[in-house]
């Protein structure tokens, strides 16, 4: 560098006198200088040195070496260039400092993603919820309307349970007999039962109606079949107490045959009756 | 003339060779190539001039080169490589483009 800052320095102080007088002789002699080219060196001016280094190519040791030091130049400019032109990245050159600030808003993006993605995971698991709520919900619902239908004799009901029948061939058996049996068996834990044929459920009345019985209005005649689902172990003792519906049915001399079964079907159903009066306090 | 054809072969040879700049050198070299280019004008002004010596260039060439590699490597072990470098370039492109302007004063007589 010293050496090269020497020579600008140089040239400087040099430069313009030199300058104005090769000007004015170029201006003046041009056409002589031209005629003998083989002038001294203070005489050519750049031009004219240029054209002659140039040509003829002369081989000398500063060319040779000027020749390498150039090729040493243009292998690095031509590396330098390819390997800038060739990366595939547009973030090859750029700045550190935009680098520091593309990779913060990048940053910023990604937390704001990922933010958006917690809230939309949130929000989809609320819904799962709120899905398998629902479901839960419509299961509970179906359950409680088999169960409430079968309390008020809307849906069939099958389970284990017994059959009684009675048979009364003096029809001395009365309404109120019968009415005995079914209390003594809801007492016992029956939970759906039914009289030959007949629902009997929560509002069932029973009435006399000469030798048959009306239940809900329904006239039945004996023999009186009651099929009732609950605990065998449970229903049969309790008729068979003493002093009991068995006992005292006896005594009219009416025939009682009780059988346990693993499987009662009671399939005789009531319409559903929408109450005029009474409504759910619960809405 | 053999100069010149010297800078093609160079340019050449890079294109077709084409390797793999190391990791070590990679900082340096754009700034190593700035400075032979302001070099490599120098010395063409001094040709036209008619002062060129292959000494001189020789030594200003290669000056040049380490000079401009050592600044940015310090710049880097300061940690203001970035504005070390743009400094180089700057400076390098000011002498550039002077002795760019005598070389066309010679070339062009304007």
């Amino acid at each position: 560098m010293s050496n090269h800052d020497e020579t600008p320095e140089n040239r400087l102080r040099r430069e313009l006198p030199e300058e104005v007088r090769a000007s004015a002789r170029g201006a003046v002699n041009a056409p002589e200088t031209v005629d003998l080219p083989g002038g001294g060196p203070a005489e050519l001016t750049g031009r004219q040195r240029l054209a002659k280094s140039l040509w003829p190519p002369r081989v000398s040791r500063a060319q040779l070496i000027v020749a390498l030091l150039l090729s040493g130049l243009g292998f690095g400019l031509a590396v330098q260039v390819a390997s800038n032109s060739d990366s595939d990245t547009a973030l090859r050159g750029a700045r550190q400092e935009d680098l520091v600030r593309i990779l913060d808003e990048l940053d910023d993006r990604t937390q704001r993603l990922e933010d958006e993605k917690q809230g939309l995971e949130k929000q989809r698991a609320e819904l799962e919820n709120s899905s398998n709520q629902a479901e839960e919900a419509r299961r509970q619902t179906v359950e409680k309307e088999g169960q409430l239908g079968i309390l008020a004799g809307t849906v069939a009901a099958r389970g284990p349970g017994i059959t009684i029948t009675i048979d009364d061939t003096k029809g001395t058996v009365e309404a109120n007999m019968l009415l005995d049996a079914i209390q003594e068996l809801r007492a016992a834990g029956a939970e759906a039962m039914q009289v030959n044929g007949v629902r009997v459920v929560a509002g069932t009345y029973l009435s006399d109606a000469g030798d048959a019985v009306g239940v809900d209005g329904n006239k039945i005649k004996a023999p009186y079949r009651l099929k009732v689902i609950g605990k065998p172990q449970d229903l049969e003792p309790a008729l068979n107490i003493p002093g009991g519906v068995v006992q005292t049915l006896e005594k009219e001399q009416a025939t009682v045959t009780i059988e346990r079964s693993d499987k009662i079907v009671v399939d005789a159903l009531r319409a559903a009756k929408q109450p005029d009066y009474a409504r759910s306090s619960s809405r | 003339m053999i100069a010149v054809l010297g800078l093609v072969v160079g340019v050449v040879a890079g294109l077709l060779v084409r390797p793999e700049v190391p990791a070590a050198v990679e900082p340096y070299l754009p700034i190593a190539v700035v400075a032979a280019l302001d070099a490599v004008f120098g010395g063409l002004r001094a040709m036209l001039d008619g002062i060129f010596d292959d000494k001189v260039f020789v030594v200003s060439f290669l000056s040049n080169v380490v000079v401009a590699a050592l600044i940015v490597f310090l710049g880097d072990e300061l940690g203001v490589g970035a504005q070390l470098s743009t400094g180089v370039v700057v400076v390098l492109g000011i002498r550039i483009f002077s002795n760019a302007a005598a070389i066309r004063r010679h070339v062009f007589q304007a």
